[in-house]
């Protein structure tokens, strides 16, 4: 049976990613992407699904810039 | 995973984000950051990133990355085990495809960050490896019987390994 389908809007990503980042690591979710571009995250794997959230976002998302 | 270890209701759901469905990610059964409710009470944390590739084959989805873990409790601060697979290393100095387990060595001296912390390296994990470890060796109920989930397993991993990316264990190659 094919998995349900559920839209996500772009602020529903961004809210989901700043409450998961600051909950889990006390950081912001620019932060958080900023540390794992730049390799900097000890752990990626424990904020894995924040990753693929993230992932659900356009490339030229201005949150990717900033980070 | 309604057929095997999900429990009534919490079967993954696939999430779109905002334009083209170029993009998908599979998660939990309400939100996205929810774990999968298992029938023994546990939980799996499935987190699958999905894109659509252009390939001389045709139009494919590819993983992006995958991460599924084993957890006694919603939030996942009691997880047992993780195995994750990025397709693009970037910066991530890791393994592509690694296992992590949450654990203590028996043994003292020989890993200085503990056993939790290294990213053992493996090859590319199917779902359907994860479903069999947890009903085979951590005991988690499927919902049919061996005769009816065997080889609905086999056939699926199967056809996953045939397609499968499948990255060296130095991040990056």
């Amino acid at each position: 049976m094919p998995p349900v389908e559920l839209e996500m809007t772009r602020d529903e990503i961004i809210a989901a990613l700043e409450d998961g980042a600051r909950t889990r690591l006390n950081l912001s979710a620019v932060e958080l992407l900023r540390r794992y571009r730049l390799g900097d995250l000890q752990d990626p794997g424990c904020v894995a699904d924040l990753l693929v959230l993230a992932d659900l976002l356009p490339d030229d998302d201005v949150i990717f810039q900033a980070a | 995973m309604e057929l095997t270890i999900a429990d009534a209701g919490s079967a993954p759901r696939l999430f779109y984000g905002p334009g083209p469905r170029k993009r998908a990610a599979l998660g939990g059964p309400g939100k996205i950051l929810d774990p999968i409710k298992l029938a023994n009470g546990n939980y799996l944390r499935l987190s699958v990133s999905l894109y659509l590739d252009d390939t001389p084959d045709g139009r494919r989805m590819k993983v992006e990355k995958s991460s599924y873990q084993y957890q006694l409790d919603r939030e996942g601060k009691r997880w047992i085990f993780r195995y994750d697979y990025i397709r693009e290393a970037g910066a991530d100095p890791h393994p592509q495809a690694h296992v992590q387990i949450h654990g203590r060595l028996a043994e003292s001296g020989v890993a200085h960050r503990g056993l939790s912390k290294i990213h053992f390296p493996t090859g590319r994990i199917a779902l359907e490896g994860i479903i069999r470890l947890l009903i085979e060796e951590f005991d988690v109920p499927a919902n049919q019987p061996p005769e009816t989930w065997r080889p609905v397993l086999a056939e699926a991993e199967q056809a996953f390994l045939a397609v499968a990316h499948r990255p060296t264990s130095a991040p990056g190659d």
